[in-house]
């Protein structure tokens, strides 16, 4: 005689039962979230108004690293000081003359584009701001400037310093702003080769360096040849300093090369940035 | 049935936050030394991860979610992402638990690996289909690292809720 057995002590889950209406509430919940929130940026909203908050945690964070570094700075000898001094004394004076020739260029390129009529493209706006927190955030590189709304800094807004390009604004407090660097993997500006020949888009890899991944193979690049901003778009002024080629790799595709171009600018090696707010 | 006292519930609870406390600032901060900011490990989900297989009695589901949420505001990048992570994980692990009897060390290291792979995983597809770039090749090598963190958090909740 067969036993009866109960359908009840046979199912998967037969000692804790799985919450299993609430789980499927959950997920459509979070299913939800993440589509409202990539179609409104939600977060970013969430995240500009708790930075008031989180800004001086993170701040507090990145003290000791901050304290190391500005301590390892304070320390360096004295005769290291006078070289660079005397390095940049040199370089000023080269930069003088190179000055005095822009400015020469500069009336001439307004006679010629009087006499050809052209508008001028933009007007630039530039804010100089303090980096405070170079930071890593769940993975990802950011940025953080002491400057924000107050300032009048915008979303979107292109970063420069004296070595070139750094980055983009992406998020705004009242007195904070965040900034992806160049190299972030979410990153992408349009460029030129400094012989004004090929046009690209270069992407940040997230590895600190930029690439252009199909780049036509019958386009002549050397090694250490120069990309700057395009200007296309208008985000970007034209002839910012980009990044040189340090690599070129062949792909599957015979008619295309991988470029690797390693950057001007290191979060790293810089604490003054100017942000840049175009008028068209 | 063993169940836990009010101290061991208490002990549980308070492992919990300061893991969590000690997951935001690490996550804000670089492994010394490794220029890659991709190249860190998820600590949070290796600390949801411990709590879940150290059968902490205060996780359930709906706290689980709060706080994917919170993770997401001060870590994350796509709202709801963690928490759907978290209540994959929680979901897995039940169905695991109710299938195969785990038991011995090796086995729950071999659990906790699986779940972190599941883990990032879901952290992968989520971001992609949400137009965020994840570097798929990074993958394998943080999830080494987050198994390492997973380990380290483990022996601090062990230790910490041992009487």
């Amino acid at each position: 005689m067969t036993k009866n057995v109960s359908s009840v002590s046979l199912r998967l889950f037969n000692r804790d039962s799985f919450p299993l209406i609430t789980f499927a509430l959950l997920f459509i919940l979070c299913a939800v979230m993440m589509g409202a929130d990539y179609r409104y940026q939600i977060l970013k909203k969430i995240k500009s108004e708790f930075s008031i908050a989180t800004s001086p945690i993170i701040y507090l964070i990145n003290l000791p690293a901050s304290i190391f570094l500005n301590t390892k700075n304070n320390f360096t000898t004295k005769a290291l000081l006078k070289d660079k001094i005397k390095s940049l004394q040199q370089s000023n004076h080269i930069l003088s003359i190179a000055v005095q020739e822009n400015e020469l260029l500069k009336s001439e390129n307004k006679i010629l584009r009087n006499k050809l009529r052209i508008k001028k493209n933009f007007d630039v706006v530039g804010i100089t701001a303090e980096i405070i927190l170079p930071n890593v955030r769940n993975g990802h590189s950011i940025i953080t400037i002491n400057k924000g709304l107050t300032n009048n800094i915008k979303i979107g807004s292109a970063v420069i310093n004296n070595a070139g390009l750094v980055g983009q604004v992406i998020n705004i407090s009242k007195n904070y702003s965040e900034i992806m660097p160049i190299t972030a993997d979410q990153y992408a500006v349009p460029a030129i080769m400094n012989n004004s020949k090929e046009n690209a888009i270069l992407y940040g890899n997230g590895n600190g360096e930029l690439e252009i991944p199909l780049f036509p193979a019958s386009s002549s690049i050397l090694i250490n040849d120069t990309f700057v901003t395009s200007g296309a778009g208008g985000l970007y002024p034209k002839g910012i300093n980009i990044g040189t080629v340090a690599e070129i790799k062949p792909t599957k595709s015979p008619k295309f090369n991988s470029i690797l171009v390693t950057p001007f600018s290191q979060s790293t090696t810089y604490t003054q940035i100017t942000v840049i707010n175009l008028k068209e | 049935m063993n169940k836990k006292t009010i101290i061991e519930k208490k002990k549980e609870r308070t492992s919990f936050i300061i893991l969590f406390f000690i997951s935001i600032i690490l996550s804000n901060i670089g492994i010394p030394g490794i220029e890659n900011p991709a190249l860190m490990p998820n600590y949070f989900i290796a600390l949801i991860i411990a709590s879940i297989l150290n059968k902490s009695s205060y996780m359930n589901i709906y706290k689980l979610v709060i706080i994917g949420l919170l993770v997401d505001i001060l870590a994350g990048q796509l709202l709801g992402q963690y928490g759907l992570i978290f209540i994959f994980i929680y979901l897995l692990h039940f169905i695991i638990q109710k299938l195969l009897v785990i038991k011995t060390t090796p086995q729950l290291f071999s659990l906790s690996f699986f779940l972190i792979l599941f883990s990032f995983i879901i952290l992968w597809t989520t971001s992609l289909s949400h137009g965020l770039f994840i570097n798929f090749n990074l993958l394998f090598t943080q999830s080494i690292l987050t198994f390492i963190a997973y380990l380290i958090f483990n022996i601090f909740i062990e230790k910490f809720t041992e009487n």
